[in-house]
């Protein structure tokens, strides 16, 4: 088996001019929680895009699991669906209720029968605390509830790791917190997640590794306890004392 | 940055960026579908040849000058008619959506009747109407009115709809911001709400207006000089039927096309999007 | 001259001029809706010349008159060496452009679809397949109901164009003026075929309506 389940070797991308991703090495061990932190433009939400190729790269390799990520094409799509990835804005599919939201990807990629994937997918709205809310759409939920229930749709494909895109900025305040807890509940359970965050607490409390990123570039990558408490770079230093005198 | 707000159009986020098979694929169909392109135009133009369409007696007509003074003539009919159609139909529309948006039921039903039914109806319905019925019941009117008329009560319905979703639009803040200002119910109305509301609904007035011109090329039925009845006299003189009625075809095309556009322009720069009405 | 009397003579040449009519809307919206999907499919597509056609071909037919494109096909085309039967004139006419605001309709209910909904069906591993047919369409088609509704009743309207050529049987606009050019028929005639349009109208909007209350999409 391989150890790690995410890895980037030498990733570079352009926005025209504007290089977004300059020589990124990362990698995610299975069971790890690595937390991406940074400026807002410093490439963190474009590289957690990378890695299942919702932007495309320039040059560079990216694996998944050891396989290479290939560029287009039904392996695409499969090994897509191996990686789970929760958004900022949850995007949940706005035509379908709860459940169908949850089941749409077992059932059309998976070919998993209607009765298997509900019941699964009962459970796993059940375990982020929704399950009353499965047969309702989209609009009639709170942010909170919406994105809680895109964790629950991305689960129900048995990803190999998850994708945290900022999932918690598009919040109201009040409901961050049964957000962050699903996510750390997952951590607990020994998932392998890549997270894309504000919230230092949070960041703090659950990550194993914190990634500091800058104008396209890793920066820093320490421990959550080092680099809260004695980040080794000025850069990181004046990101975070300018996070703390808000 | 791909961040919630920055706006994709669906039509690049349904077409990942293609990879190398993908773009091989991409560039065999746009080099098949250009040569059927091309191979269409080409024998429409081949039709055009073998049939002698494409003789210079059907098209050198029109580098006289004589030619477009002629139709522009038409033209002017057209914009007569239509602009009177516009006008009448914007304030019989605006008095339909005052008694539509009245405090009396009564207003509000026999409007709302009205509505329905002008949009229920041909415009060439009512053409007849003008041009076969009223004469029955005595009434002499000119070719003009009997465009003008059934013109405008067919728009006027829609015009009607489209002002009161204009009020509608108009936050209800405004309204209780001016009477809280000790503005009487009429001056609110008249000051605050409806220069808002027209201001939100010009794009869709101007639409609008497509399908008033559009209406009008109905002129021919009841012999009124427009660009369609002069064109018929340019067909008669050079026995030029299709060259002629293509130009003719082509001008209302683009008469509509730079309406359309300056109704874009102008929902762009307003920021509004044109309240959807019925079109065609 | 009376209803009574108006119907009690023409009655049953109203009656076919309505399903005449009906016919007409029926056939020229099916083939406009099929002609608009096309149409709205080479507007996404990413093939550059199918994206112009398609594009030129939008803006040629919701910018021409019906009586314009009408007399075209009726009197230029034979220039062309293009006869059709004036009943296949009228439904070309009545169809073609209908179809243009077919897509025009359902290109913005694709717009009004969430980008960052078709991200996540794309990163749940569903191929442009299953993406399009469980996501796209659904969804614009659902958001699409009332101004389809709208072009059905538009269409019916363009129908009218019939009354310009010899048709049998006629349909409501033509019956009037034939009514009224052999008889007096007066402002009854007028309105019964007025009437019989109208209630077409309002009860196609009707059952738009709850169509698209039951299917709108909350956002």
């Amino acid at each position: 088996m391989e150890e790690n389940i995410i890895e980037l070797k030498n990733v570079e991308k352009y926005f025209g001019t504007l290089h977004v991703l300059n020589n990124i090495n990362l990698s995610v061990k299975r069971g790890e929680v690595v937390v991406i932190i940074g400026p807002s433009g410093s490439g963190k939400s474009t590289l957690c895009r990378t890695v299942n190729r919702l932007e495309t790269i320039d040059s560079g390799e990216i694996f998944i699991d050891g396989e290479l990520m290939p560029e287009e094409g039904q392996e695409l799509a499969r090994i897509r669906s191996e990686v789970g990835m929760v958004f900022q804005s949850f995007n949940l599919f706005a035509h379908m209720t709860i459940l169908d939201n949850v089941t749409l990807a077992p059932r059309t990629v998976r070919k998993i029968p209607k009765a298997q994937a509900e019941k699964e997918a009962m459970e796993l709205l059940k375990r982020v605390g929704i399950e009353s809310q499965a047969g309702k759409v989209p609009a009639q939920l709170s942010g909170g509830q919406q994105q809680r229930a895109a964790i629950a749709r991305a689960l129900a494909m048995h990803p190999k790791a998850m994708l945290f895109d900022e999932p918690t900025s598009a919040l109201d305040p009040e409901m961050i917190n049964e957000v962050l807890d699903a996510m750390a509940e997952l951590a607990r359970d020994g998932m392998t997640m890549m997270i894309v965050t504000h919230e230092m607490n949070f960041a703090r409390r659950v990550a194993d590794r914190v990634i500091f990123m800058d104008q396209g570039q890793i920066i820093e990558e320490s421990t959550p306890d080092k680099f809260f408490d004695a980040p080794g770079t000025k850069r990181a230093r004046d990101f975070l004392s300018s996070i703390r005198t808000q | 940055m791909n961040k919630a707000g920055s706006r994709t159009y669906v039509r690049d986020a349904l077409f990942e960026k293609p990879g190398p098979k993908a773009l091989k694929k991409i560039r065999l169909v746009t080099a098949l579908s250009l040569a059927a392109l091309i191979l269409l135009i080409f024998l429409v133009i081949r039709q055009f040849y073998i049939t002698g369409q494409l003789d210079a007696r059907y098209w050198s007509f029109f580098l006289r000058f004589t030619t477009w003074r002629f139709l522009f003539i038409g033209l002017l009919g057209t914009v007569e008619a239509a602009s009177l159609g516009g006008v009448l139909a914007l304030i019989t529309g605006f008095l339909l959506m005052l008694a539509r948006i009245s405090k009396y039921r009564i207003l509000n039903i026999l409007s709302a009747a009205l509505i329905e039914f002008t949009r229920g109806v041909p415009t060439l319905l009512f053409i007849y109407f003008f041009f076969l019925v009223v004469p029955q019941m005595g009434i002499k009117m000119s070719a003009l009115w009997k465009v003008v008329f059934p013109v405008s009560i067919s728009a006027c319905g829609i015009v009607a709809e489209v002002l009161r979703s204009g009020v509608n639009a108009v936050p209800k803040g405004q309204r209780e911001a001016a009477i809280s200002l000790g503005m009487s119910e009429a001056a609110t109305f008249l000051r605050i709400i409806l220069p808002q509301a027209v201001r939100f609904v010009v794009p869709a007035l101007i639409s609008e207006l497509v399908i008033v011109v559009k209406d009008t090329t109905f002129a021919y039925v009841v012999s009124f000089p427009d660009l369609m009845q002069n064109a018929k006299v340019l067909i008669s003189n050079y026995d030029a039927l299709l060259s002629v009625y293509l130009v003719v075809a082509v001008i209302y095309i683009i008469i509509n096309y730079l309406l359309n556009q300056l109704s874009l322009y102008l929902a762009g720069r307003m920021d509004v999007s044109t309240v959807n009405v019925a079109e065609v | 001259m009376s209803l009574a009397t108006l119907l009690e003579q023409y009655g049953e040449e109203y009656l076919i001029a309505l399903l005449t009519t009906w016919k007409l809307t029926a056939i020229a919206f099916s083939a406009a809706f099929v002609i608009g999907i096309l149409v709205t499919v080479m507007r996404v597509s990413p093939v550059k010349p199918l994206r112009v056609f398609a594009e030129i071909y939008v803006q040629i037919f919701r910018n021409i008159s019906g009586a314009a494109l009408l007399i075209l096909l009726v009197y230029a085309l034979p220039y062309l060496n293009m006869m059709f039967s004036y009943f296949t004139c009228v439904i070309i006419a009545t169809t073609l452009i209908p179809s243009a605001f077919c897509s025009e309709y359902l290109m913005s209910g694709i717009n009004t679809i969430d980008v960052g909904q078709i991200e996540a069906a794309r990163a749940l591993g569903l191929n442009f397949t299953e993406l399009v047919r469980s996501i796209v369409i659904p969804q614009a088609l659902r958001s699409s109901v009332i101004p389809l509704t709208n072009l059905l009743v538009s269409t019916m309207l363009t129908t009218a164009l019939a009354s310009q050529v010899p048709m049998d049987p006629r349909e409501l606009t033509g019956l009037v003026s034939h009514i009224n050019t052999h008889a007096v028929g007066g402002v009854v005639a007028f309105f019964v075929s007025a009437f019989l349009y109208c209630i077409t109208a309002v009860v196609i909007g009707q059952v738009g309506l709850r169509i698209d209350r039951r299917v709108r999409i909350l956002r």
